[in-house]
Parts: C-alpha cells; sequence; structure tokens
C-alpha cells in the first residue's frame, strides 16, 4: 500500500509539474446542483481552492495523463527531444486521485490534457476513459476541463465533450507562420478544426435544449452598441436564406454591428491576421452524432460542453503585436464564440534559435496587460481596433487600456454619472461592472455624492478626472491630456493636487534627471506615457 | 436615549427590533446593542430584551413580506457579522426597509442602507472564501472533519454548499471561535450544534489518522507554481495569511 503511494507521489509531482505552464485554471460556467448517490456540484461563478506560490488560482486538478509526446514543439518542456523524466497515469488512478482530494475540498474537478502518446486519437481515447469513468463509476458531478487534442477523430471529441463541462484547443501562438516556425508538427487549420466542431456542437445542442446557441455573456454586454456579443451581429448571420436553422451554411459569419457605437470604431474584419472563417454554425452536427441523446437511467441530459471552449496563447515566444494579439482574440470570441481565451507569458526553458534565450524574464506586464484588455472585450463593449492600431501596436507600460484609452479620447467626458448611460459609465476608468450597476440602480431614486459613489466601489482616484456629478467635479481639473495622464500614472496625491494647479513638473530628482539639460515638460510625460520615449 | 441589550443571535437581535418598535419613543431616541459587546454610557437606560421566538417570527416574517426575501437574506448575512454596531445597522435599516419596501436594497445613498450592505458583502465574501478554503480530514471512521476559526459566523452559510456537494457523506465542519459545528450524516440533513472546545478534541484524538492524500496534495500544491513567476504577495492577496491556519497545505 505504501510503496504504491510512493509511486503515485513521483507520477503526480511530473505530471502535474509538465502541466503548470497551461493556465485555464477556471471552474466557472455551469451551475450544477448536488444529487443524492453521486458526488459533487458546481457553481457558475467558480470557486478557487488555493493560491500557488506565484499566485495563480489552483482550481482543478491540473495533470497530463501523460508527458510522453510524438511532438517536437520548441517551446514545449515535454517535447520529444527533451530528456525529461517521463510517467503516465492509468484511467484509474486519476479518478482516484480526484475524487479523494475533491471529498477533501482540496479542488473543484478535474482539468485533464495530455502528451501525444501514439496518436492524437489514441490519447483522445484515453482522455475519454478518465472521464466516463469519472461521471459513470464514480457518479462525479463535479467540474472537467477537457483539452481537444488537434487531429483526434471527431467522434472521440463529440463523446468526449458530452461528458466534459469545458473543452479547450491550445492556439499556442497567434499567426500560422510563428505557428510553423515553433511547432513544426502542428499547423493552424489543424487547431482550428476542433474548434469550430466544438462550436458548432455546444450550438447545436444548446438551441436542442432550448437555449440561444451563443453561450450566455455577462449581464447587458449582449445589448451593447459596440460590443462583440450583440444580437443582432448573430441574428443577421442566422436569418440568411434559409430563415432560422442552423443547418446549411448561409455564407460567411458577418462580422461587425450597427457602427454606430460610442467610439466609432467602425467594425472592420480582422486585416492580416490570417484566420479563416471557421465552417458554418452546425454544420457538424448533422448526421446524428448524438448532441440530443435520450437520457439513460438515472443521468441528466446535459449539452456539449455547457461551460463553453476556451483556448490560450503564449505572450512573448514570438514577435507578434499586443495588436494582433487583441485581433486573434477578438476573432476568436466572435467567430468561434470562445468563453474565455488565456494568455501565457512564455518562460524560457529550451534552448533554440527560434526562441527567447532561455532565463529571460517572462513579459509578466505584457501579460497583464492583455488580460486587462480582455476583460474591456468580454465586460465593457470595447473592441480591440478602439485600443490599438496598426500605428500603435503595442499597450502602454504606465497606463491600463481603459485609463489610455480614455486620455486619448477625452473628447467623450466628463461623463455625467447622473444621466451617463450604462455604456459610458463603464468607460470611465475606475468604474467597474458592479459599480456601473450600483449607481445605475441608485441613481433612480435619488441623487448621488462623491462619497456615495465611493461606497459603491468606484475608484474615484481614477475616475474623478472624467466624471461630474450634478455639473459639477470633485476638483477643479482642466481636461487636458498630458494633466490627467500624469495625474493617472502617479497615483500620489500630492503631486496630483500640484499638477492640477500649476504648471507640470517633476521634484528633483538626483539620478533620473542626472544626464538632461533640462527639466522634462509636459510633451515629455506624454511621450512618455505613449510609450515613445 | 434607550438602549436595548439583545443576545447575539438572529433571534436575539429580532426580538430586539421588536421591543424597540413596540415601545415606540421615536426612533432618534432608540439604539439596539448586543449584550456582551457594549459600551455602558452614563445618560442612558438600559433595557435587556430576552429572544421570544413569536416575537423574532414575526420581525422575520414581516421582512420578508414587506420588503423582499433578498433584503431578508441580507439582514441575516448582516446579523452574522462580528461587528459590535450590527443589530442597530439591521434596525435602521429596517426602517428605511419598510419605508421603501423592495427597492430599498438599490438605495445605496442611504447610509442606513449602505452600512447593512457593506456589512452583508463582508460576511458574504468571508463565506465565499471558506467555501474554497475548508480542508476536511478524513478520520479513521470515514467522518470528514474540517476545524475554521472564521471572524463572522459562516457556518450557517458555507453548509448548505457542503450538504448540497456531499450528499452521501459523513461530514462535520467545526467552527473553534463560537464552537459551533454543522454537522452532517450521510443522506441526511444538516444540523448545528454546540459542541465545547474539549469534546471536538477528545472526537480527533480518538478517531485521528495520517492521511496519505493529504501528502498528495502538498506534493501537487508544491509542483503547481511555476518558481520563475514567483510572487509571495499575489499570493497573500488571494489567500491571507489567516486562513491558513487549518489548510493542509500550509501545514
Amino acid at each position: 500500500m505504501r510503496s504504491g503511494f510512493v509511486e503515485l507521489e513521483e507520477k503526480l509531482r511530473i505530471l502535474s509539474d509538465a502541466a503548470k505552464y497551461d493556465v485555464a485554471c477556471t471552474s466557472s460556467g455551469v451551475d450544477r446542483a448536488g444529487k443524492k448517490g453521486s458526488i459533487g456540484n458546481s457553481m457558475a461563478a467558480g470557486i478557487c481552492h488555493s493560491f500557488a506560490s506565484d499566485g495563480r488560482c489552483i482550481s482543478l486538478l491540473k495533470i497530463l495523463l501523460t508527458n510522453h509526446c510524438i511532438y517536437d514543439c520548441k517551446y514545449c518542456l515535454n517535447r520529444r527531444s527533451n530528456d525529461v523524466k517521463r510517467a503516465a497515469f492509468t484511467p484509474d488512478e486519476v479518478c482516484t486521485l480526484t475524487i479523494e482530494f475533491y471529498r477533501r475540498n482540496h479542488i473543484e474537478g478535474l482539468f485533464l490534457s495530455s502528451g501525444v502518446f501514439r496518436s492524437p486519437t489514441y490519447t483522445m481515447e484515453q482522455i475519454y476513459e478518465v472521464v466516463w469513468k469519472l461521471r459513470r463509476v464514480h457518479r462525479f458531478r463535479g467540474y472537467v476541463h477537457v483539452k481537444a487534442i488537434p487531429g483526434a477523430d471527431d467522434a472521440v471529441l463529440d463523446e468526449v465533450g458530452l461528458l466534459a463541462d469545458r473543452m479547450s484547443v491550445n492556439l499556442e501562438l497567434p499567426t500560422a507562420d510563428s505557428l510553423r516556425t515553433l511547432a513544426p508538427h502542428k499547423n493552424r487549420d489543424s487547431i482550428l478544426k476542433p474548434m469550430s466542431r466544438i462550436r458548432n456542437q455546444i450550438a447545436a445542442s444548446r438551441q436542442s435544449m432550448g437555449q440561444t446557441a451563443r453561450l450566455e455573456r455577462a449581464w447587458g454586454v449582449k445589448g451593447m452598441s459596440n460590443g462583440l456579443f450583440t444580437e443582432d451581429e448573430y441574428q443577421r448571420r442566422l436569418e440568411g436564406e434559409d430563415g432560422f436553422r442552423l443547418e446549411g451554411g448561409g455564407g460567411v459569419f458577418i462580422p461587425g454591428g450597427s457602427g454606430s457605437g460610442i467610439a466609432g470604431g467602425s467594425p472592420v474584419s480582422e486585416p492580416g491576421i490570417g484566420m479563416p472563417e471557421p465552417e458554418p454554425w452546425g454544420a457538424g452536427s448533422r448526421g446524428g452524432t448524438g448532441v440530443l441523446r435520450p437520457p439513460e437511467r438515472g443521468l441528466d441530459i446535459r449539452t456539449f460542453a455547457p461551460a463553453g471552449q476556451s483556448t490560450q496563447m503564449i505572450v512573448g515566444a514570438t514577435p507578434e503585436s499586443d495588436y494582433h494579439m487583441m485581433m486573434v482574440t477578438q476573432a476568436l470570441y466572435r467567430q468561434y464564440d470562445l468563453k474565455r481565451v488565456f494568455f501565457s507569458a512564455y518562460i524560457g526553458l529550451n534552448e533554440d534559435a527560434a526562441l527567447p534565450a532561455p532565463g529571460s524574464p517572462p513579459p509578466l506586464l505584457r501579460e497583464h496587460r492583455l488580460y486587462q484588455a480582455d476583460w474591456l472585450l468580454r465586460f465593457y463593449g470595447f473592441r480591440a481596433e478602439e485600443l490599438l492600431s496598426e500605428e500603435r501596436p503595442n499597450f502602454n507600460v504606465l497606463l491600463d487600456p481603459k485609463c489610455e484609452w480614455a486620455v486619448r479620447h477625452l473628447e467623450y467626458f466628463p461623463v455625467e454619472v447622473m444621466s451617463a448611460d450604462y455604456e459610458m459609465l463603464l468607460r470611465v476608468p475606475g468604474i467597474g461592472a458592479k459599480s456601473a450597476r450600483r449607481i445605475y440602480n441608485a441613481r433612480r431614486f435619488g441623487s448621488l455624492d462623491f462619497p456615495d459613489l465611493k461606497r459603491m466601489g468606484v475608484v474615484l482616484k481614477r475616475a474623478h478626472y472624467f466624471i461630474t456629478l450634478g455639473g459639477k467635479q470633485m476638483f477643479p481639473v482642466r481636461l487636458e491630456e498630458n494633466r490627467i495622464t500624469a495625474g493617472l500614472i502617479d497615483d500620489n496625491r500630492k503631486k496630483n493636487w500640484e499638477l492640477s494647479h500649476g504648471e507640470c513638473y517633476r521634484q528633483l530628482n538626483l539620478f533620473d534627471d542626472m544626464k538632461l539639460q533640462e527639466a522634462p515638460g509636459a510633451e515629455d510625460f506624454q511621450k512618455a506615457a505613449a510609450g515613445q520615449l | 436615549m434607550r438602549i436595548f441589550l439583545c443576545e447575539d443571535s438572529l433571534e436575539g437581535i429580532f426580538t430586539g427590533i421588536y421591543d424597540a418598535w413596540a415601545q415606540d419613543p421615536g426612533h432618534g431616541h432608540v439604539r439596539l446593542s448586543l449584550k456582551d459587546q457594549y459600551e455602558p454610557e452614563l445618560f442612558a437606560e438600559y433595557e435587556e430584551i430576552e429572544p421570544d421566538d413569536g416575537k423574532s417570527e414575526k420581525v422575520a416574517r414581516s421582512i420578508q413580506r414587506k420588503i423582499s426575501g433578498e433584503a431578508f437574506r441580507v439582514v441575516c448575512r448582516a446579523a452574522f457579522s462580528a461587528r459590535p454596531e450590527r443589530a442597530d445597522a439591521i434596525y435602521r435599516f429596517l426602517i428605511e426597509g419598510f419605508r421603501y419596501g423592495g427597492r430599498v436594497l438599490r438605495l445605496l445613498q442611504e447610509p442606513a442602507v449602505a452600512e447593512v450592505f457593506a456589512l452583508s458583502r463582508k460576511v458574504a465574501n468571508e463565506a465565499h472564501q471558506y467555501l474554497e478554503f475548508i480542508r476536511f480530514e478524513q478520520l479513521a471512521n470515514g467522518v470528514l472533519f474540517a476545524s475554521i476559526s472564521p471572524k463572522s459566523r459562516v457556518i450557517m452559510l458555507v453548509a448548505p454548499h457542503f450538504a448540497d456537494r456531499f450528499p452521501d457523506e459523513n461530514w462535520v465542519i467545526y467552527d473553534d471561535v463560537r464552537e459551533e459545528a454543522a454537522i452532517h450524516g450521510a443522506g441526511e440533513d444538516w444540523i448545528t450544534a454546540k459542541i465545547p472546545k474539549d469534546q471536538a478534541d477528545a472526537f480527533l484524538e480518538a478517531y485521528g489518522s495520517s492521511d496519505h492524500y493529504e501528502d498528495l496534495w502538498k506534493t501537487f500544491f508544491h509542483s503547481i507554481g511555476i518558481r520563475e513567476r514567483e510572487n509571495p504577495n499575489c499570493q497573500r492577496n488571494f489567500l491571507p495569511v489567516w486562513y491558513r491556519k487549518h489548510m493542509t497545505e500550509f501545514l
């Protein structure tokens, strides 16, 4: 007994260590009550159970089934040509670990990925065995996230999707070129094919259950004039020649909404990102692949991957700009209806001419900015074109994307909090989705003042430059790009006061200014914020 | 000023509210305090209130009927808080609640509403974190046992979640600050019971055992962190140190 545990511990160490670079450790998106005779339930908000030493959440038992791999992707630690310890779990071991950890409230479920062993289809079958045993033998109702292995047979993929909560295919690199350089055994089409298959299966099975084909999104997002998830975009696509049917491709998925959006960010088709149109909606669901199978005894009917699908991209291994990453992200949300796109800062592990040198620090700030922008797309009704452009392809180091957008678009400000619409409230830096909703609810019954806003969760430190309340600003700040930028960059209150009450100047600093002939002026601040200095 | 001293429980607070309202010297001249958490004042009359099921029932029913079910849940959560001002805050909130009805929860510009909203949010957040951070250990008799030391009285809020999650397990969640436990038998409903600390210790002593899965969990916990991204500040923000007292991976 004891020796079995030692062996299991060693396997767990190897295979969790190999899986740790995968980022999507979330357990959100599906609500499922528990049931007598089974174990587990699931909460749509997701539950993190612990936080590792890197501050990332541990929600699921994130492991590889095996780290044997027939591929030789350059960025990957488990590539064929690396000399690392290899191990493989049996399906029963994975089930036991999941159930036993789950009972002790260590985890929310299982996140199963795998190296490609023998062939993609064989690997996917192994994964299927694990998930089947978990659901049917152990009667597990917790969360299961499964990686779809590109190249695996569609039939296996469909079966896994009916048991798992979320599926994901890793895009890894945003362009086909980078993929060719770093992952010679993969190609763009083989990755996008399962993605579009999963999308279609999700849509078909959701519709057969009387839900909308597209996934649920955050409150209010589907009604935003400029957002990615507006209903009319999707409606236009559906009401093609053959009316309200999913089957039959009514042409391409028309990108772009009304175009009368707040920021006039005219909807464009993503230029030059090489993202082909997916198969038309529902194309994979014909021929009775079993998206609506009759419920077996004692089992619920469930939709295909009810928590949607996700993907991840590596940041910093290849020369793509933030603009490029965001346009790809946007295309994935629009065309593939992904629930999430994850970013993973590249950590130099392998030595290769095509890669950054090993030991170079991971681009954590860049990853952070991309996530911030991703939130703006999913919750705030922004589009990627509004945040970045070909001319300014990268995010600011000093300012977050929302602040940066605001200081560049002062024509929309100041916003009158008592009367502005919800969409405009969301665009004010310092007002988030929750506080915007609280303001929206409270202002109907009476006037607000600045302390009220603070109590509702507004970060006045950032918001006060951009809002008026009953026609008055909190402090008399002139709406000038350089002053606001300087104020936002330096949150120091005294400095903010000085900036709003006099000329733009800085405290003397012994080290920074040694080589400068003259004191930095207003333009220098602006340049520094714009990343030109 | 009349100060009503009520017992620290939902019934106690509701009875206090009933009596304060019934005596009606005007809301401005009444205050509610808790028996074991108050500072005596010189120019005040004190009245001790004994909890009364009938009265607290009436208050609970009026909140649900005249305000809303959500308001009742907010009030309950606020009552589970550990702040000494909670009884009075609930009283002030109900004054506004009976005036405005169901929409009162949106009126965050009213100080009384904002106060109860903040109390309730704090308790709800702590309860959610306990859903995350409770760690069961498996005892020799198969019982899953978890100890917690929460600031608020979260046991009533977390137990339903685990009852739903583990319907066929025997489990105990023990709040060692309030010496109170939620106990669930396989296939049955959960109950709460007062259990003194020494009894709980004796129970653990009798059935405690070493558990290999805890070692496996520690292995997993340590190998899943990426060394190149180490960030203890971020870890502490999400998982404050005071929660770690009972967590397997930090023991």
